[in-house]
This record gives C-alpha cells, sequence and structure tokens, in this order.
C-alpha cells in the first residue's frame, strides 16, 4: 500500500468510529481529494464533512471555535505553507485555551498538512520547515514516516482531547509505506521510537529523515559499526532523558534533519548535551546556499562514504 | 423602562468609574480598554443572551463583563492577577472571559474571534442545540480579512450568529476617516447575503427588542446577522497645542485610565455626556434624572460593600 492509501485508511477508520466530528477542508469531499489523500472519505449522521472555503487563516479559528465547544475537528490541508496564515490562531487563540483548560470541554482539533519536500516548486513552495511553526506556539507536531509511527499517531493522538498538527511527506506519499519499521522501545510518551539498539555509536533522526538513517545503518553496520538508533515522532519533545543516557554510554552522536529549519527539534538535543563528554558529533543538516530561493530539488542527500571514514579514521 | 435595567446600567456605569479611579492610582498590572458609552449594548445583549447562548468579546469587554458578572470583586481581581479573580488570575491580559456567565472567549486580535464564533456555532449545530452564538468586533475589526471570511463561512454553513460590531469611529488615536475610505457595511454583508441590522440612540429597551428578535431570526433560518451599533467611547481627551493643532488634537478615549470622567459626589456626575451618546442621558430623559440619581446612589453603596 502506498503512504498517502494509508494515511487516508487510517483517517477513514478513526472517523467512522466517532461522533461529533467535523471534517473540513478544500477540495476533499470529492474533487481533487487533496492528492487522493481524502479519496472516499466517509462520515455517519452525527458527523460532517464539507468543502471549505479558502481562508486558512479563519478555518484554524474555526477548528479551535469547535474544539472549544466540544467537537472533534480535522482540518485537512493541501501543504503546510498554507498554514502560515493561521499562526495567530496557534499563539493566541491557542494558548488562551490552554491556560483555561478546565474551563472548557475536552474537545479536539488535529490539523492535517502536507509537507512539500519533493520538488522543484521555487521560493513559494519550500517551506519544509515544520518545527519552526510549531515551536513558534509549543504545538504537537507529528512526522509520519512509517506504519509504525502512523499506527501510534493515529491511534494515541490523532481525534483525542486538546490540539496537534500532523504533518506528512509529500515526497513519500506516492511511494510504498515503509511496513518493516518496528519500535524496539517507545519513549517519551510514544514522541521518540527507538529502533535499533548499539554501542558504538547513537543516531538522531528528525522530520522525513527515517529512511536515510535506515540507511546510513545499515552502512555502518555492514562496516561493524552497531548503532542506537532514535527518531522523533513529536517535534516539539522537551524530554531527552533516554537519549542522553545512550548518547552518555556511546559517547558519539550522528544527528540528521532533512528540514529546512535553521533551529530544530536536533539543536535542542544537542544544546541539552553540556557536560556530556562526546568524542564525536556528526550534524547533517542541509546547507542552504544562496540559491535557497530559486527552483531546486528538495531531496536531502547525505555521503555514507565520508561519514564511514570519518567514524572509521578519526 | 424597568428599574432592573436601569439599575444593570448604572452597576456597569459605576463599576467602570470605580475601576478607573483605582486604574488611575496605578493599581493594574495589565491594560484595560473601559467602555463608557458602551452600557446600553452591553446591558440589552446580556438580557437578551439565551441560557445556552454563546458570547464571545474582544478587547473592549469590559462593559460586558460586568453586565454577566454578580460581582465586581472577581472582575477587580482578575485585573490585579490574583487566585480570586474570574479566572483566577490566569488570563494576565484585559481579555476577560466567564465561561460560566456565557463569555467563552475573548480576544484582543482583531477579527479573531469571529472565525473562533463560526466554530463554536457549528458545534452547537452538531448537538442542536437551539442556542445562538453572539460575536463582537469594531470598526477596525472589520477592516481585518477574517471578518469577511468568517461572514462568508457562516452563511455558507448556515450558522445562527449574531455578529454586532460596534462602530466608534476611533482606532488608538486615529479617526477612521484618517485611515481608510468609508466601509459600508450594510452593503458588504448584503453582498455575502447577511442581513443588516443599525442601532443608534443608546435606547437600552429598544435594543433588548431589536437584538430579540434578531436572535430568533437567526436561529429561525439558521443565518449569521450583522448588526452594526453605533457608539461613542466616552472619556476624550486633547493632546497639548501643537503648531497643527493649536487648540490640541482631539482625541478619543482608547485605552487606560480616562483623567475626564471622576466619580464625583456631586450629582448628576453619573451622567458624562448630555446627548444620546451617553446611555445614562438617554435613559434619564426616560425616567427622570431623579430615579437615575437616587438608584445611583443605592448601586454605588452596593458596589463600595462588595469591594470592602
Amino acid at each position: 500500500m502506498k503512504y498517502l492509501e494509508y494515511m487516508n485508511k487510517l483517517i477513514i477508520e478513526h472517523v467512522i468510529t466517532t461522533e461529533n466530528c467535523v471534517l473540513f477542508g478544500q477540495n476533499i469531499n470529492g474533487g481533487s481529494c487533496l492528492g487522493g489523500l481524502t479519496r472516499n472519505i466517509k462520515v455517519t449522521e452525527k458527523n460532517k464533512i464539507f468543502n471549505s472555503t479558502n481562508a486558512e487563516n479563519s478555518l484554524v479559528g474555526f477548528g479551535l471555535g469547535l474544539m472549544m465547544n466540544d467537537a472533534s475537528a480535522v482540518f485537512l490541508m493541501k501543504q503546510l505553507d498554507f498554514l502560515l496564515l493561521g499562526i495567530d490562531h496557534l499563539v493566541n487563540t491557542y494558548n488562551i485555551m490552554r491556560s483555561l483548560k478546565d474551563k472548557y470541554p475536552q474537545g479536539s482539533f488535529t490539523i492535517i498538512a502536507t509537507v512539500v519536500d519533493s520538488g522543484y516548486d521555487g521560493p513559494q513552495s519550500s517551506f519544509n520547515n515544520f518545527y519552526d511553526l510549531c515551536a513558534i506556539a509549543r504545538v504537537d507536531g507529528f512526522n509520519i514516516n512509517n506504519k509504525a509511527d502512523a499506527d501510534h499517531v493515529f491511534t494515541k493522538e490523532f481525534l483525542q482531547p486538546g490540539f496537534r498538527i500532523i504533518a506528512l511527506s509529500q515526497r513519500l506519499s506516492k511511494e510504498e509505506l515503509n511496513e518493516t519499521a518496528l519500535p524496539l522501545r517507545v519513549l517519551a510518551n510514544g514522541n521518540i521510537f527507538q529502533y535499533s539498539e548499539g554501542s558504538d555509536i547513537t543516531i538522531v533522526s528528525n522530520n522525513f529523515s527515517y529512511t536515510i538513517a535506515v540507511d546510513l545503518i545499515q552502512t555502518l553496520n555492514e562496516n561493524s559499526i552497531e548503532v542506537a538508533h532514535f527518531h522523533i515522532n513529536n517535534i516539539i519533545n522537551t524530554d531527552w532523558k533516554e537519549v542522553i543516557e545512550n548518547i552518555s554510554k556511546t559517547k558519539k552522536i550522528i544527528v540528521i534533519d532533512d528540514s529546512k529549519s535553521i533551529q530544530s527539534s536536533v539543536d535542542n538535543l544537542l544544546s541539552m548535551l553540556v557536560g556530556i563528554e562526546i568524542s564525536k558529533k556528526i550534524i547533517l543538516k542541509r546547507q542552504i546556499g544562496d540559491d535557497w530561493l530559486y527552483p531546486r530539488s528538495d531531496i536531502f542527500e547525505i555521503n555514507k562514504k565520508d561519514i564511514l571514514n570519518e567514524l572509521l579514521h578519526n | 423602562m424597568h428599574n432592573i435595567i436601569v439599575r444593570d446600567l448604572l452597576r456597569v456605569r459605576l463599576s467602570q468609574m470605580l475601576i478607573n479611579e483605582k486604574y488611575k492610582e496605578g493599581k493594574f498590572k495589565i491594560p484595560i480598554h473601559l467602555s463608557f458609552g458602551h452600557e446600553a449594548i452591553a446591558v440589552a445583549l446580556s438580557h437578551v443572551l439565551g441560557k445556552e447562548d454563546k458570547l464571545l468579546l474582544t478587547h473592549r469587554n469590559i462593559a460586558y463583563n460586568i453586565a454577566r458578572a454578580n460581582k465586581l470583586r472577581p472582575i477587580l481581581d482578575e485585573y490585579l492577577l490574583l487566585k480570586t479573580g474570574l479566572a483566577q488570575g490566569r488570563l494576565g491580559s484585559m481579555n476577560l472571559m466567564n465561561v460560566e456567565g456565557n463569555i467563552i472567549y475573548s480576544s484582543s486580535i482583531l477579527a479573531n474571534n469571529f472565525s473562533v464564533a463560526a466554530g463554536v456555532a457549528m458545534g452547537e449545530k452538531l448537538k442542536s442545540n437551539p442556542s445562538a452564538t453572539f460575536v463582537l468586533g469594531g470598526d477596525g475589526s472589520m477592516e481585518e480579512g477574517s471578518f469577511y471570511e468568517s461572514l462568508t463561512m457562516m452563511n455558507s454553513l448556515g450558522l445562527p450568529v449574531v455578529v454586532i460590531i460596534e462602530n466608534n469611529e476611533w482606532s488608538l488615536g486615529t479617526h477612521i476617516s484618517e485611515r481608510r475610505i468609508h466601509i459600508d457595511v450594510e452593503k458588504m454583508t448584503s453582498s455575502l447575503g447577511i442581513n443588516y441590522v443599525r442601532l443608534e440612540g443608546n435606547d437600552t429597551c429598544k435594543y433588548m427588542d431589536e437584538l430579540q428578535s434578531v436572535r430568533n431570526l437567526s436561529l429561525k433560518d439558521n443565518k449569521p446577522i450583522c448588526v452594526e451599533v453605533i457608539v461613542k467611547t466616552l472619556g476624550d481627551r486633547r493632546n497639548p497645542p501643537s503648531p497643527e493643532y493649536p487648540d490640541g488634537k482631539y482625541i478619543n478615549y482608547h485605552a487606560g485610565p480616562t483623567h475626564t470622567v471622576n466619580l464625583l459626589q456631586e450629582k448628576p456626575g453619573i451622567i458624562l455626556r448630555f446627548d444620546l451618546y451617553d446611555p445614562l442621558f438617554v435613559t434619564s430623559e426616560h425616567v427622570g434624572l431623579k430615579t437615575i440619581t437616587e438608584l445611583a446612589d443605592i448601586v454605588l453603596n452596593e458596589l463600595k460593600n462588595e469591594l470592602l
């Protein structure tokens, strides 16, 4: 099954068993179905689905208003860039609701948005900056990389009381879903999955870089380097205890971040390593050059050979 | 006019006067936008509000909060960020809320609350609750895109929302004519298929009748209705003289303490302006100045006892 088909399946499965749920977004009910994301979506009589107006700022306020009034709201958004128009509500409206949590009923609001990370779309669609958007208001933000994290996020977060954003990858959308990824441990209340155990080095991947990390780990394993791999599911995670404990043991860390955020979750982790003895630190992030405003490939590539040499010979 | 309405008007006016006096003394930690001159619409709306109706306000919410609260002390304490405040001192701004008193949200971000009101109304519709949602804005908020966006959404989704625009013609220290062209709200809303009602003259009972009809119609038709209320926010001043303004530029009251309003012992200091822009003057025309001043003494004593 393709990545996007599976996301659609999860949305339909969860919505069908929920009452008092409102799904909205542009062209979600028929029409283009957001590239297939909402194809064949149906709701029961107790729920509602509608094609919304083009008004992202107000649609975010609308969703929070529904949440304020005990409904479960789901805003399906074509691409994350559009959410820039709703920042006021992410910051102000949601903060008020959080501060008066005990005064309001326990409604739910989820925004599902696609991160454009796959193309040559030029300056307008270069907003692969999910962390920036979530960090501005400390909104929980979940990236979906594979079946395991999708199952976890849709079971534990989607339609649950509170507000969160779920980001999907356009690059992965037409690819086969990774169904083999299985976490060894669920950490920080599900904000982090540990996928492999190893005593030589710790790898922490972020955003949509899970497969990049797995590919690198395979190369390292072939060279007898055993890796403890952690992937950050919720980019606003603040509980690094067990990851830091692991880094304290291996004393080596590689962080991988394929987003375009200058600061991100992995930087947050690195800032927490003060006082920890580290013999090797490799930071794999995008090198943003002068051409960043021009159409260019969004594919994030790493040089495995150089990394291997760095680990074997330095 | 029933004495209860007069007492409510006086309570909103005198409560603000007491707050203003404390504000002048620098007692509050957060900014407050007083609403002298807004008492008629606030009291009328409070009386029309159904048990399950929802009310979403702006930064200039004090008159509505006083009208909906039984006591003044929790409001004062919220401004002082005390645990005995309306929201246990957690709000930290002029944006007071009183969920138990139907005021479920307030925002100082212009037009922010219109779309939230649309969501709230949708929630009521899902539950098949026969309740109306009231949302307030000012003449500044209708310049924001979200005003148009939210009206479009409310009407497209068939939501019974009463959108009330308090038009005081000023934004900070700037009159509308100094910043933009005239916006004809009636034409604008009518282009979206939304009915428009204009309220002016500060007759509280007339406002109550009009708002009751608007509420009933909105619920019957499942449609939003826009009500534009003409108000003057009282407490104005003049800037010091300048070459451009030899008499000092006239500035309508916006926020902070107003030094041109004083809690005077002499009667009838309760009335700030002797024309249709002061709801207390309009009320005195109905019930007589004597009734107003006698009731003012009673209400002021009640308020002072509350604050002991």
